[in-house]
C-alpha cells in the first residue's frame, strides 16, 4: 500500500521563543517531574515491602508515615508533569501527537487509572491515619495502576521517536487500541525508570528518618536502614538493567554513549560514577548511622545523576529523530510582550510557594496556640 | 489530516463533550468554592459559629477530593482528548499561547499546594494563617480562570489575532470580559450549589438552615445577573458566527433553550430550599446539582455550536484545515487541497487512485480525514441518519457537497478536494443508504432539496424570487440552479417536480403570511450565502 511520508509538518505558528529555551525548560521540568514521580512510586513500593522488613508494628508505622505523604507526592508528580508535557508539545508535537493517536485509548484511559489510583491514595491515607497499616490492599491497587501508567508513558514516548513503526500500527487499527510492545527497548527502558524509583523511594525513607527528629531512635534507625538498603540494592540492580537497556538500543544509538557522542559518553560515565558515589555515601552513612549525610548527600548526588540521565535521554531522542527532526527549521518569533511576564510570574510563584511551605508548621503535631473553636467539634 | 485520525466509533465530538463538561462543572466550583471557603470561614470566625466551622472542615475535604483530584486530572483530560481528536488545533493553541499556559501552570502549582495546606491546616494553623492559605488558593484559582478564559474565548472571537498573530490581540478579544463575567457568576453559583449538597447531610436542623440560607445567598444573586451577562456575551459574537447557530439546523438554539430552561429550573429549586431550609434532603441537593450540570453542559454546547465550522474561528476548521492558505501550512488549506487533491495532501490516508474501481474506498478515506472529526456513520451526528432523511442519490449528493459550506447557514466547512474526489465521497456516502424514489409532494421535495439552505418563509431570497414570478417562469428558472446563483447545487429536477415545488412554495408562503407561522426565523439565506462567497 503506497503511503505518504507520515511525519506531520511543523505547525505554521512560529515558536514564541528560541528553541533552546523550550529545550531547557523541558529538561529541567522533566527532571523535577521524574524526581517527584520516583519519590511517589518508590515510596509506594517500600511502604508495601516494609511488611517483610521488620516487626509488624514498625512496618505498620512506616506504612502510615509513607501513605500519609502520598496524597501530596502524587499531585506534585502530576503538576510537575504538566510543564514538560507542555514544552514537549511545543517542540516535538509532530511526533508526540501522532504516537498518542496511535495508542489513543490506553493513553486516554491512563487518566481514568490515575484518578482511581489518586482516590485510592486518599482512602489509604485517611484509613491508615485511624488504624496504622490499614489499607494495604488499596495501596497495592493504586501502585499497580501507577506502575501501569508509567508503562503507558514508556510506550508512547518510545513510539513517538520511532516513526518507522507508525504505519503498520495505524493502518492495522486506526481505532487507537495499540501499544508499542514490539519495541525492543520497551522493557529495559521501563525497568530502568522503575528501578530508579525504588532507589529514590529508599531516599524518601532516609529523608523521613532524618527529618523525624522527634521519633524514638529505634524507629528512626529502622526507617533509615530499610531505606538505605533499598537504595543500595536498587541502584546496584540498576547497573544490570541499565546495561540491558544500553544493549537493547540500535547500534547507532548505543554507540552515542560509547564514544560517538562526547557529551553522551561523558554523561554516562558521570552517571555511573555518581551512582557508585551515592552507594558509597549511603553505605558509609548506614554504618555510622549518619542520617544527615545519608539522606542529604545521597539525595543530592542522585538528583544530579537523574539530571544527567535526563540529558542523555534527550540526546538519545534527538538521535532517534535525526532523519525527521530539524530544529534549525523552526521559525522563531519571540513573544517579548509575554515572556517577561511568564518569568516574573514564575519567579514570584516559586517565592510564594517557598513562603507557603516555610510558614507551614510541618513538624508541629497540633496547634501551638489557643485551642480553636472547631477543634472540639471534629 | 496532517495527523492521523482517531476512529472513535461513537463519535469524537461526543467524547470531547463528555470530558469537557464534567471538567468545567468541577473547575468552576474550584474557583468559586475557594472564595466560598474563605468567606464562610471568616464569617463563622467572626460569629464564633463552631457548627459552621466544623461543617466547613468536612466541606474542605470534599472540596479537595473533588477539585484537586478529579478537577485537576480531568483538566489534563481535556488536553489529552483534544490532542487526540484535534491535534492540529491543540498544536495551534500551544504554539500561540504556550506562555499563557505556562503562566497558568504556575498558578495551578500554587493552587494545588495552597489547597492541600489549607486542608491539612485545619488541624495545625491559627485562623489567621489558615485564611491566608485560603486566600492564596482562591487568588491562584481565579488567576487560572483569567488566563484560560483568554484562550477559550480566543477560539471563538479571534479576529484581531488572525491578522497579527499577536498574543494579546487574541487574548483580550471581544468576548473575553463578558465570558469572564459569566464564568465568574457560574463559579460563585456552583460554590453555593456544592455547599447545599454537603450541608444537606447535616443532622443539626438549625445549622443546616443557616448553611442552606448562606448557600442560597451565593447562588441566587449569581444566577439572577446571569441573563444580563449572557446577553452582553452574545452581543460580542460576530454576526456571521452567530448566524450559523440559527435556522434550519438550530443546534445552538436548541441548547440555548435547554440552558435557559434548566437555569430557571435550578433557580426555582434553589429558591424553594428557602421554604424549609432545615429540612433540605440530600436527594434534593443532588437534583439541584444535576440540573446545574445540565445547564452548564448546554451552555458549553451552545459555545461549541456557535463556533462551528471552526475550532479556532476563521483560522482552523473543525476538520483541521486552515481557512486561508499560508506558505508554512503544509498545504493543509481548503484552497490548496482543491488544487492538489485531498488524497495527495493528507498524510494518513491510503493512496488510492480514483476511477479504477476504488472510488467508494477512496471516498471512505476522504470521509475519515475530512468529516470524521465531527461525524460518524451511525452514532453521534450520524451521517447515515441525516442522509436517509434527505434521500439524495449520488449525483444530488455530489451537487450538495459542492455547496457544503452554505448549508444550514454555514455550519460546516467547505468540501476540500478535486471534483473527482467529491465524486468519490458522494459514491461512498451513497452506499450508506438506499435512496427511495423521488418524492412527488411539494413539502418533501422542498425538505429534500431546498431546506438545507432555504426556508419557506416570506423573507427568504429564493422564496421571494419565486413569488415574484409566474408559476411557469419560476419552474423554468429551477432548471439551471447555478445560473441563479453560482453556488447553488446543480440539482436535476424533473419538470413535474419543479412545477410541484413551485406550487407548494407559493401556497406555503401565503399560508405563512396569513397565520404568521414560520418554519424558522425568516432570515434571508441568500444574503448569508453571498457573504460567504464574497
Amino acid at each position: 500500500m503506497p503511503l505518504h511520508n507520515l511525519v506531520p509538518t511543523l505547525d505554521p505558528i512560529p515558536l514564541p521563543a528560541p528553541y533552546w529555551v523550550f529545550k531547557l525548560l523541558l529538561v529541567v521540568t522533566f527532571t523535577l517531574h521524574i524526581v517527584a514521580m520516583n519519590f511517589m512510586l518508590g515510596g509506594m513500593v517500600l511502604a508495601l515491602a516494609g511488611r517483610w522488613s521488620g516487626s509488624r508494628e514498625r512496618a505498620n508505622r512506616l506504612f502510615t508515615d509513607v501513605a500519609t505523604k502520598l496524597p501530596s507526592l502524587l499531585p506534585a508528580t502530576v503538576t510537575l508533569g504538566v510543564a514538560p508535557l507542555l514544552f514537549l508539545q511545543v517542540i516535538y508535537g509532530q511526533f508526540f501527537y501522532t504516537s498518542s493517536v496511535l495508542i489513543a485509548w490506553p493513553w486516554l484511559l491512563l487518566l481514568v487509572m490515575l484518578t482511581i489510583a489518586y482516590y485510592g491514595l486518599y482512602y489509604v491515607s485517611f484509613r491508615t491515619h485511624r488504624r496504622a497499616g490499614a489499607g494495604r490492599g488499596v495501596l497495592l491497587a493504586s501502585f499497580l495502576l501507577i506502575a501501569a501508567i508509567g508503562f503507558l508513558f514508556t510506550n508512547n514516548l518510545t513510539l513517538s521517536q520511532t516513526p518507522s513503526a507508525w504505519a503498520t500500527k495505524y493502518f492495522a487499527d486506526p481505532s487507537g487500541w495499540n501499544l508499542n510492545l514490539s519495541e525492543p527497548t520497551l522493557a529495559p527502558r521501563y525497568l530502568h525508570f522503575f528501578t530508579a524509583a525504588v532507589a529514590v523511594g529508599g531516599l524518601l525513607l532516609m529523608l523521613l528518618a532524618y527529618f523525624k527528629r522527634e521519633s524514638e531512635a529505634d524507629y528512626r534507625q529502622y526507617v533509615f536502614r530499610f531505606g538505605g538498603r533499598a537504595f543500595e540494592f536498587a541502584t546496584m540492580a540498576q547497573f544490570a538493567v541499565g546495561f540491558w537497556f544500553l544493549l537493547s538500543l540500535p547500534r547507532d544509538q548505543r554507540m552515542l554513549f560509547l564514544g560517538d557522542n562526547g557529551l553522551a559518553t561523558m554523561l554516562l560515565l558521570a552517571g555511573i560514577a555518581g551512582a557508585v558515589g551515592a552507594i558509597l555515601v549511603v553505605a558509609r552513612a548506614l554504618r555510622q548511622d549518619d542520617y544527615r549525610s545519608g539522606a542529604i548527600g545521597g539525595t543530592g548526588i542522585t538528583v544530579l545523576v537523574i539530571l544527567a540521565m535526563t540529558v542523555m535521554r534527550d540526546i538519545l531522542r534527538d538521535d532517534y529523530l535525526k532523519p525527521h527532526f530539524h530544529p534549525e527549521r523552526f521559525v522563531v518569533q519571540t513573544q517579548w510582550t509575554v515572556l517577561p511576564l511568564f518569568l516574573a510570574v514564575f519567579i514570584g510563584g516559586v517565592v510564594l510557594w517557598a513562603v507557603m511551605l516555610w510558614r507551614y508548621p510541618f513538624t508541629a503535631a497540633v496547634k501551638a496556640e489557643a485551642p480553636q473553636p472547631w477543634a472540639q467539634r471534629c | 489530516m496532517n495527523y492521523p485520525v482517531w476512529d472513535v466509533t461513537f463519535g469524537a465530538g461526543l467524547l470531547i463533550a463528555i470530558v469537557s463538561i464534567l471538567h468545567v462543572f468541577v473547575s468552576h466550583f474550584a474557583v468559586g468554592g475557594g472564595l466560598f471557603l474563605v468567606l464562610t470561614e471568616r464569617k463563622a470566625l467572626r460569629q464564633n459559629d463552631t457548627g459552621v466551622l466544623s461543617w466547613l472542615r468536612t466541606h474542605t475535604r470534599f472540596f479537595v477530593l473533588v477539585t484537586v483530584v478529579y478537577g485537576a486530572i480531568s483538566g489534563v483530560g481535556i488536553w489529552f482528548t483534544i490532542g487526540l481528536i484535534h491535534p492540529s488545533a491543540t498544536s495551534s493553541l500551544i504554539h500561540a499561547y504556550v506562555w499563557g499556559w505556562a503562566i497558568e501552570w504556575v498558578f495551578f502549582f500554587i493552587e494545588i499546594t495552597a489547597a492541600l495546606l489549607y486542608l491539612y491546616g485545619w488541624d495545625k494553623l491559627t485562623p489567621r494563617l489558615h485564611l491566608w492559605y485560603g486566600w492564596i488558593y482562591f487568588i491562584a484559582a481565579f488567576a487560572s480562570l483569567v488566563i484560560i478564559n483568554g484562550i477559550i474565548t480566543f477560539m471563538l472571537t479571534s479576529e484581531k489575532w488572525i491578522q497579527t498573530h499577536e498574543f494579546w490581540a487574541g487574548f483580550f478579544n471581544p468576548t473575553y470580559f463578558p465570558s469572564l463575567a459569566v464564568r465568574t457568576a457560574i463559579a460563585l453559583a456552583l460554590a453555593g450549589i456544592y455547599a447545599l449538597v454537603t450541608a444537606s447531610r447535616l443532622k443539626d436542623p438549625a445549622l443546616k438552615a443557616r448553611l442552606v440560607k448562606w448557600s442560597a445567598a451565593w447562588i441566587l444573586p449569581s444566577m439572577a445577573v446571569m441573563p444580563v451577562l449572557v446577553w452582553w456575551y452574545i452581543r460580542q459574537i460576530p454576526p456571521e458566527l452567530w448566524n450559523s447557530a440559527r435556522g434550519a439546523m438550530p443546534t445552538a438554539s436548541h441548547y440555548a433553550v435547554e440552558a435557559a430552561v434548566l437555569a430557571i429550573v435550578t433557580f426555582v429549586l434553589v429558591l424553594l430550599t428557602l421554604v424549609k431550609p432545615a429540612r433540605l434532603h440530600l436527594a434534593y441537593g443532588l437534583t439541584i446539582m444535576l440540573s446545574a450540570l445540565g445547564t452548564m453542559g448546554a451552555f458549553e454546547f451552545v459555545r461549541e455550536a456557535v463556533r462551528k465550522p471552526f475550532v479556532i474561528a476563521n483560522y482552523l476548521y473543525d476538520n483541521s484545515l486552515y481557512a486561508t492558505p499560508s506558505a508554512t501550512d503544509g498545504g493543509f488549506s481548503v484552497e490548496a487541497i482543491d488544487q492538489a487533491g485531498v488524497l495527495n495532501t493528507a498524510r494518513w490516508v491510503r493512496r488510492l487512485e480514483l476511477g479504477k474501481g476504488a472510488d467508494v474506498a477512496a471516498g471512505r478515506e476522504i470521509f475519515r480525514v475530512e468529516c470524521q472529526s465531527c461525524h460518524t456513520a451511525d452514532s453521534y451526528r450520524g451521517i447515515r441518519r441525516l442522509l436517509v432523511a434527505r434521500q439524495w442519490d449520488a449525483p444530488a449528493l455530489n451537487a450538495m457537497l459542492a455547496s457544503l459550506d452554505l448549508m444550514h447557514n454555514g455550519v460546516m466547512p467547505p468540501f476540500a478536494g478535486t471534483d473527482a474526489e467529491r465524486g468519490a465521497l458522494s459514491a461512498y456516502l451513497a452506499t450508506l443508504y438506499q435512496a427511495g424514489p423521488p418524492p412527488s409532494d411539494g413539502q418533501r421535495l422542498f425538505e429534500q432539496n431546498c431546506a438545507t439552505c432555504h426556508e419557506a418563509v416570506p423573507g427568504d431570497s429564493a422564496v421571494t424570487a419565486i413569488r415574484a414570478l409566474d408559476a411557469q417562469t419560476a419552474s423554468d428558472s429551477l432548471k439551471n440552479l447555478p445560473a441563479l446563483f453560482v453556488r447553488m447545487p446543480d440539482l436535476k429536477l424533473s419538470e413535474q417536480q419543479r412545477v410541484t415545488l413551485v406550487q407548494w412554495i407559493k401556497t406555503q408562503v401565503s399560508a405563512a403570511r396569513n397565520n404568521a407561522s414560520t418554519f424558522g426565523g425568516g432570515r434571508n439565506r441568500k444574503e448569508v450565502a453571498e457573504d460567504a462567497v464574497t
